[in-house]
């Protein structure tokens, strides 16, 4: 098994937010500026690696009729460390993605991965898949919220880069707008690429 | 029904070990997350109400009413173990949620000295601007002893404040939990 | 009463769950195709947020803070919800097979809607009572059946429409969403 492949499909191909469409409730939610997207993308890796880890090594002891309530206590317990960690050391990031901390344990890639990876490959594929997929996933919020913060609210990371904003950016609609655009982006690319190899 | 034993049993370890770890994760974190609690409010304390030598939680002695929906917390700032000044903590509903805020009044002279947003869940880029300096500061040295008005005209009286643009419903919650502790403030402290 | 009007308002419309607050989108944009299993859905839905939201709330009072393990809430909540969709799953089944074929693989999919997590976890940060977090529920599950069937119907126009080959499919979903979620921010002023 190609190590390397299993951790570069999380970033492209296979990319969980533009490629499989999961995770979508936070990256519309929380994506208002960089400095949360990266906060929200870190954690997310975290727990997705923290969690393939344990169910890889625990594929072949768990019984598989109650392997899903297994996935939900593991996930909810490292997503219960995480939100206790972050509240104690990142205090201002802990306000900022409130409730969708705790919501990364219903974050369908998380249990996708587990279901669909981690409890049929062995250790070290799963925690290249779990890397690649959180990458990916950290990438794709970094898109989203660098469009919605400069748009929206003239700042980088903070630092103001316009006077002026389309304040619709931040909001609501906004999120939508930036996702739609980005996934038809994305959609005019491989297009192409389909045209260009067929012809 | 052994089966069905054998996995409950299963579920139960597994939920067990969960539980003590993140128990374990509690014990190290909880100690930490209050030590910052307590800095922060003492660092909250101090913007509202600068210069105290002390300031003691004195909320059981004033808030009469337990099921009180809006004032949380008196706490009394002394220098040199003379009352000179209160700091109330209110809880007003906001837009979309409570905003947590410290009031700070002055008893000689019976002024605002200052507010502070400590928590709230208003828009991003609107109501959520409540918390910036800028609005704050408008609160600054009013006098207690008549009720804060919100006006969205450019030129206000000696007792009015200007709303912030687009965030008027923001800006009349945060003057009603100033007006909260106004009023128990003259009828407690500035006879 | 008018408390409770105020709740039903602000969950259908002006908060409304999908398009404001960005709970339940995976639904929201996967299921929504087809007029008819959008319903079906939404009263799935409805169903299971309210019955999850009343039992978390008790669990919420009687176990964890009386035992002071708040800290578990979020594995106790989501344990709650994933039995609860079993069980809902299995009486469907034996009561009514049609339904239960009709709603097919959506049921399960319930468990990992960040809608009835994530109401169940804002009834407790409101500190609704009892009465409250089933109004909210109710109501909030009927704002996502609302945005659920509305979008439906116009992805359902929208398979006939001329859409530019790039945008056909999820962006042109996204863009539809959007435009509904303008609409729903004029709704702001209901407050």
């Amino acid at each position: 098994m190609n190590l390397g492949k299993e951790f570069s499909k999380g970033i492209l191909s296979e990319n969980p937010l533009f490629r499989l469409t999961l995770g979508m409730c936070p990256s519309l939610a929380i994506t208002t500026s960089v400095f949360n997207g990266l906060g929200m993308g870190i954690a997310f890796t975290v727990v997705l690696l923290a969690s393939n880890i344990v169910i890889s090594l625990l594929r072949k002891i768990i019984p598989d009729s109650i392997r899903i309530p297994c996935y939900i206590v593991i996930i909810a317990t490292f997503v219960t460390m995480i939100e206790m960690l972050m509240h104690a050391f990142t205090p201002e990031l802990f306000e900022s993605l409130g409730i969708f901390i705790p919501l990364i344990v219903v974050n369908c890639i998380i249990l996708g991965r587990a279901e669909a990876f981690a409890n049929k490959n062995s250790l070290a594929p799963s925690i290249m898949d779990a890397l690649g997929m959180g990458l990916g996933y950290t990438l794709a919020l970094l898109v989203v919220s660098t469009f919605r913060e400069i748009l929206g609210a003239g700042t980088f990371l903070g630092y103001a880069i316009f006077g002026q904003s389309a304040l619709i950016m931040i909001l609501p609609p906004g999120a939508f707008i930036t996702l739609g655009c980005v996934l038809a982006f994305l959609n005019k690319i491989q297009n192409r690429t389909k045209h260009s190899v067929n012809s | 029904m052994r089966k069905v034993l054998k996995l409950s049993l299963f579920l139960l370890i597994v939920a067990s070990i969960a539980g003590f770890s993140i128990s374990y994760v509690n014990g190290i974190t909880d100690p930490l997350i209050e030590q910052q609690n307590a800095e922060k409010k003492q660092s909250s304390f101090n913007d509202v109400y600068p210069g105290a030598d002390d300031v003691k939680d004195e909320s059981k002695k004033y808030i009469t009413n337990d099921s009180d929906e809006v004032v949380k917390e008196v706490n009394i700032a002394y220098k040199s173990n003379i009352p000179v000044g209160v700091i109330y903590t209110v809880k007003p509903n906001g837009y979309n949620g409570k905003i947590e805020m410290l009031v700070g009044f002055d008893i000689n002279s019976k002024k605002i000295t200052a507010i502070k947003i400590l928590s709230q869940s208003e828009t991003p880029g609107l109501g959520a601007n409540s918390k910036e300096s800028f609005f704050s500061d408008r609160f600054k040295g009013l006098n207690a002893e008549s009720s804060i008005e919100i006006v969205k005209k450019e030129s206000v009286q000696d007792n009015e404040v200007l709303a912030i643009t687009a965030a008027t419903i923001t800006s009349k919650a945060v003057a009603s939990g100033v007006n909260v502790a106004r009023q128990h403030f003259i009828s407690n402290f500035a006879k | 009463m008018r408390e409770m009007m105020l709740i039903i308002i602000g969950a259908v419309l002006v908060n409304n769950i999908v398009l404001s607050q960005f709970l339940g989108i995976c639904p929201f944009l996967g299921v929504s195709k087809k007029l008819k299993s959008a319903l079906g859905m939404g009263m799935a839905v409805t169903f299971v947020m309210t019955l999850a939201s009343a039992l978390t709330w008790l669990i919420q009072r009687y176990v964890l803070e009386k035992m002071q393990i708040e800290y578990l809430q979020t594995i106790a909540f989501i344990l709650v919800i994933a039995s609860l969709v079993q069980f809902v799953e299995m009486v469907i089944r034996k009561t009514s097979p049609d339904l239960y074929k009709s709603l097919g693989v959506y049921l399960p999919l319930i468990t990992t809607n960040c809608a009835v997590l994530g109401v169940a976890i804002i009834n407790i940060q409101k500190s609704y009572t009892f009465a409250q977090t089933l109004t909210n529920s109710i109501a909030n599950a009927l704002g996502f059946t609302l945005a659920l069937i509305l979008f439906a119907g116009i992805r359902e126009r929208l398979e006939d429409a001329n859409v530019p080959k790039c945008f056909e499919g999820m962006p042109i979903a996204l863009i539809t969403a959007a435009l509904m979620s303008i609409a729903f921010l004029g709704f702001t002023g209901l407050q």
